[in-house]
């Protein structure tokens, strides 16, 4: 599905160089769930990003089936991102003034999808993962994992194939984190592709593959037997 | 601890640049407005305040009942009046004075020219104590061979020696008479509704042939001022007003056996209210007035643009309030109590008042020159005088007050724990809803002042463009054709001036347009049972009138050389008692008044009217013309009839072709070569029919200028909320991108965020300003449609959106293009 050659990502400020990312060659197939670990500030989320579309490397090949992307515009990145990408964060990233539903359908919003049937997805997805109840509460009012349950299903109404999750139990509590890991994986049984940071080694065994980062370099790839 | 409150405001205002800048640069330009518009205003008020007896001066104002007419108020009242006051009300009144200004022609060492004076009586030096500079009023007023005249009249005419003693001839109707310089007094201050650069005494003897001026009670060409006697009460004259007017004037034909005081009616203004209540025509005074509904417009208009500065005041305050509430939060943390607080940010926001005062009042002393030339005052502007320091801090406390209170009530009353633990927007929705609210209003403001420039704008446009009735384009009239030095020869002059190349038409007339002049007569009109009177007004016209004025008949002709009939005859020419015939020309006006229905069939009718020596004339309708717009555009249209009649012929109106230039020369040449005793004067009709509405235009242009400042204030408000709002929304719309949107997608929502507010505006600017529109425009009797309002409300609301839009749309682009993945880091 994806391929990064020799990627690199430098992030340059007045006074500091930070090489976020440095060679990093890794190939993710559809159908995969991976985790990507390492210490904080190993360019973990920098990666997510660029695997994402939010951010172009400096340096390196990005292959998004089969179409180098490295050097694409933002317009046209937003474009191919919006088909086919879904996002979960850590701080789940709700818009305080929308409600639930109208957060949900908000990754519908910016595609060509009439409102009747915008509306139908929205209430399937919320269903599915068991906000239904909620569809007229605001962000404030909902738990940490009730939070981030809207947030998966804003990443997958679109019919997304793959999902970029950034430390999406972060800030949730052992429950309500093992919870979401369940329903990444539901996801991942029925075809979605998953890239995953984790810092719970636990949460990291849902993945077939872990990718280890260290200084923003791949150190080691394990592959847990099936 | 206070040292700290200043050094936190001034770190703040420095590390705020676009916030301070915004809120500082408004308030100067709302502040300086306000400071302009009260010097005008403060000038307005102080009219005539400084007379000594300021308080106990006032003017016998007259008002004409005529039957079936809108009632004549005029300033002026009769001759007469002053020896009838005086004798009438002996324990009220102290003196009384009249003023009546004449044009007289000078002689001095051999040159002539024409200055107008004022002839009053001795009583002017107590009731006025005008500052004499030289020589003795008093004496001066008490003989009528001396003139008394002011400085500007004495240095123009006499140079910087001194001019007491010194001699000029003086000619004016029958008077011809060396008049000796008497007294010399300071100018007039320009806050007086008086206004004379010289003052010959009132001899009635002098005006025997002319006995309308001073000594009939049927003329009213007098300013009548009077004291009243300390201790007395105003009220028991006013009383009284309507038994004076039985005891001394009888009651005209056109009134029947009513009472004359059902006819003229007199009241009283106090001399320190003439400027700005108008009682009559205003162009009757002395000079132009000014008028209250100006001044508290005005007033108005300062107090909105200041209350916009403010508003950006309070909004951008609490716009930027969450980036504030840790800092609260921590000094709460530390011990502050909310009293505390809130003082600390009320001082913070005066602070930001006074350094906006201190720009403010740089603006001023650069607006001022430029500002007073306009309003045609000199407005001076003095820190040391009374109690100016004091308003203008005062303002400063209002201002800081009415600004900092809301933001300062938010902040401190933060909850310390929740600021400090959550960290997330701690702004309630009821600020951001007051926020749009007071938006809305900022815009409601500017899109009313808007229409209400663009109304004032169009009325001038409408009343200048208006259609007449006659030809006012080249068309120049030719004065003085009546002054004595000028009437005998005048038909000659007339000859002449038709001989030069250019001229096409030329004919006299007692009136020339935009006159204002009211001069009626008593026409007897027969009816069902034997006859009634009309009061209607009257112009005297020469046979090529119509001609000239290119003035089109509705029926019949006009009047002709080879018709005797045609001229009005002449009354002292015949036995009193007789009935003689004449020819008349009538306005369709007319016809409705007299009851004779269409133009055609009103042609043949007849009417009778005295012609003078208590002789009667019959005169037959042989033309009708449209109600031509002539006396004035400022008033309503009025039955007319146009006599044939060479009395008062003060003007030769004057057709021409191509360029007026060397017409005008070759006029005064001829004029120079055949009248030598009055000096030429002429005037382009289409320029003088302007001038009547230069109060509008330069009322339209101010009005255009402060709305200009209104919406420059809150345009900066409003670039400072969207630049604080798009920073609040950066995470929002970071997902939104995230999500698929494009640049295009953010900004038209962040530009309909903007939008909203300036739409709602409009509905709520809309009814304001027509209604509004509408009850000023009922001033005029010949006004724009009304209909018109549509189109300037609607263009107002994109003058509003458009700006607005420009306003934000820059920043609302660079915040849409940034990279979302910054607004979205959460470590
Ligand atoms: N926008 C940025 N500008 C500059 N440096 C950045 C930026 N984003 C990340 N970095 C730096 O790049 C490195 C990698 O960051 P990140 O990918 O966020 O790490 P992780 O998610 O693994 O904690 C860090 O040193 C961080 O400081
Ligand atoms: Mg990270």
């Amino acid at each position: 599905m994806l391929k990064m050659h020799n990627l690199s990502k430098i992030y340059r400020t007045d006074e500091v160089e930070t090489i976020a990312l440095n060679n990093v060659n890794i190939e993710i197939n559809s159908g995969e769930f991976v985790a990507i670990m390492g210490p904080s500030g190993c360019g973990k989320s920098t990666l997510l990003n660029i695997i994402g579309m939010l951010d172009n490397p400096s340096e390196g090949d990005y292959l998004f089936f089969d179409e180098n992307v490295a050097r694409y515009s933002e317009a046209k990145l937003a474009n191919i991102r919006k088909r086919h990408i879904g996002f979960i964060f850590q701080s789940f990233n709700l818009i305080d003034e929308l409600t639930v539903a109208e957060n949900i359908e908000l990754a519908l919003l910016y595609h060509d999808i009439a409102a009747s049937e915008r509306r139908d997805r929205v209430a399937a997805v919320m269903d599915k993962v068991g906000i239904a109840h909620r569809a007229k509460h605001m962000p404030s009012q909902l738990s940490g994992g009730q939070q981030q349950r809207v947030a998966v299903a804003r990443a997958v109404v679109g019919n997304q194939s793959m999902i970029l999750a950034d430390e999406p139990t972060g800030n949730l509590d052992s429950a309500h984190g093992q919870e979401v890991m369940e329903m990444l994986q539901g996801l991942n049984e029925e075809g979605t592709t998953i890239v995953m940071v984790t810092h719970s080694p636990a949460h990291a065994d849902y993945a077939r593959r872990t990718i280890n980062l260290f200084d923003g370099q791949v150190v080691t790839e394990n592959l847990r037997a099936a | 601890m206070f040292s700290n409150y200043v050094s936190v405001a001034l770190r703040n205002l420095v590390k705020d640049k676009l916030y301070s800048f915004i809120n500082i640069a408004g308030l100067a330009i709302g502040l300086a407005a306000c400071v302009l518009i009260a010097l005008f205003v403060r000038d307005e008020l102080s009219y005539d305040q400084f007379w000594s007896n300021a308080d106990r001066i006032y003017r016998l104002n007259t008002t004409f009942n005529t039957p079936g007419r809108e009632p004549m108020v005029t300033v002026m009242a009769q001759g007469p009046t002053k020896d009838a006051l005086k004798a009438y009300f002996p324990e009220e009144i102290e003196a009384v004075t009249r003023f009546n200004s004449m044009e007289v022609v000078m002689n001095k060492d051999g040159s002539v020219f024409s200055e107008i004076l004022m002839w009053t009586d001795p009583e002017t030096a107590d009731i006025f104590d005008l500052e004499v500079v030289a020589g003795d009023l008093r004496q001066t007023l008490q003989d009528n061979a001396s003139l008394a005249v002011n400085e500007s009249f004495a240095r123009k005419h006499f140079g910087e020696g001194n001019p007491l003693g010194k001699t000029v001839t003086i000619n004016l109707m029958d008077i011809e008479r060396d008049y000796r310089i008497g007294a010399v007094y300071k100018d007039l201050p320009h806050n007086s509704v008086l206004n004379f650069q010289g003052l010959a005494k009132i001899d009635e003897n002098d005006f025997t042939k002319q006995n309308w001026e001073f000594s009939q009670w049927y003329s009213v060409n007098n300013y009548v001022y009077f004291t009243l006697k300390p201790g007395a009460s105003i009220r028991t004259i006013e009383d009284r007003l309507d038994d004076f007017v039985d005891a001394y004037i009888e009651p005209p034909a056109a009134i029947g056996n009513a009472k004359s005081s059902t006819y003229v009616q007199y009241s009283l203004q106090p001399l320190t209210d003439i400027q700005l209540n108008q009682a009559g025509a205003r162009d009757m005074e002395m000079k132009p007035t000014g008028d209250m509904g100006t001044v508290m417009a005005f007033a108005a208009i300062a107090a909105l643009i200041l209350m916009i500065a403010c508003i950006n005041f309070t909004n951008l305050a609490t716009a930027k309030s969450t980036q504030r509430a840790r800092e609260v939060a921590i000094r709460k943390v530390l011990g502050a109590n909310r009293r505390q607080l809130v003082i600390q940010f009320l001082g913070e926001s005066t602070v930001i008042a006074f350094i906006g005062l201190m720009f403010g009042l740089v603006l001023v002393e650069v607006a001022l020159p430029f500002f007073s030339e306009f309003v045609g005052k000199d407005l001076v502007f003095d820190y040391f005088d009374g109690g100016t320091i004091g308003v203008l801090a005062g303002l400063m406390v209002v201002v800081g007050v009415l600004g900092g209170l809301y933001p300062a009530l938010v902040l401190s009353g933060y909850r310390p724990a929740r600021v400090l633990k959550a960290n997330k927007s701690a702004e309630s929705s009821g600020s951001a809803r007051l926020r749009s609210a007071l938006v809305v209003m900022q815009f409601a403001i500017s899109i009313t002042l808007i229409v209400s420039t663009g109304t004032v704008y169009g009325q001038k446009l409408y009343a200048t463009r208006l259609d007449p009735g006659f030809n006012k384009e080249n068309l120049l009239v030719v004065r003085n054709t009546s002054n004595s030095g000028a009437v005998s020869k005048r038909d000659a002059f007339k000859e002449q001036v038709l001989r030069i190349p250019g001229v096409v038409d030329a004919a006299f007339s007692s009136d020339a347009p935009a006159s204002g002049n009211e001069s009626n007569i008593s026409v007897r009109v027969a009816d069902d049972d034997g006859e009634r009177t009309v009061l209607i007004g009257v112009h005297r016209v020469d046979y090529e009138f119509f001609e000239t004025y290119e003035i089109p008949f509705l029926a019949g002709r006009a009047y002709n050389r080879q018709n005797a009939l045609d001229v009005t005859p002449n009354g002292f020419a015949a036995e009193p008692g007789d009935l003689l015939q004449g020819n008349i020309i009538v306005n369709e006006g007319a016809l409705g008044r007299f009851g004779f229905g269409t133009p055609k069939e009103a042609i043949g009718r007849v009417v009778k009217a005295s012609v003078g020596n208590d002789v009667q004339a019959q005169f037959t309708i042989i033309g009708v013309i449209p109600d031509i717009k002539f006396q004035s555009l400022k008033e309503v249209m009025r039955p007319e009839v146009y006599m044939l009649a060479s009395f008062g012929f003060s003007n030769l109106n004057v057709r021409y072709i191509g360029d007026p230039r060397p017409v005008v020369a070759e006029i005064e040449k001829s004029w120079k070569s055949m009248i030598s005793t009055v000096p030429f004067a002429y005037d382009y009709v289409d320029e003088v029919m302007a001038q009547e509405f230069e109060a509008v235009e330069s009322q339209s242009m101010l009005l255009g200028v402060f709305s200009g400042l209104a919406i420059v204030i809150a345009c900066l408000g409003l670039y400072g909320l969207a630049a604080f709002t798009a920073a609040r929304r950066t995470k929002e719309i970071g997902i939104r991108k995230v999500m698929g949107a494009t640049v295009t997608d953010i900004v038209r929502l962040l530009i309909w965020q903007f939008s909203k507010p300036v739409l709602i505006a409009n509905l709520v600017a809309w009814p304001v300003a027509v209604w509004g529109m509408l009850s000023w425009l009922e001033n005029f009797p010949y006004r724009m449609e009304a209909w018109m309002l549509a189109p300037l409300c609607l263009i107002a609301g994109l003058i509003a959106l458009g700006i607005a839009w420009a306003t934000v749309g820059g920043n609302a682009a660079q915040v849409a293009r940034a990279n979302p993945i910054k607004a979205l880091r959460y470590e």
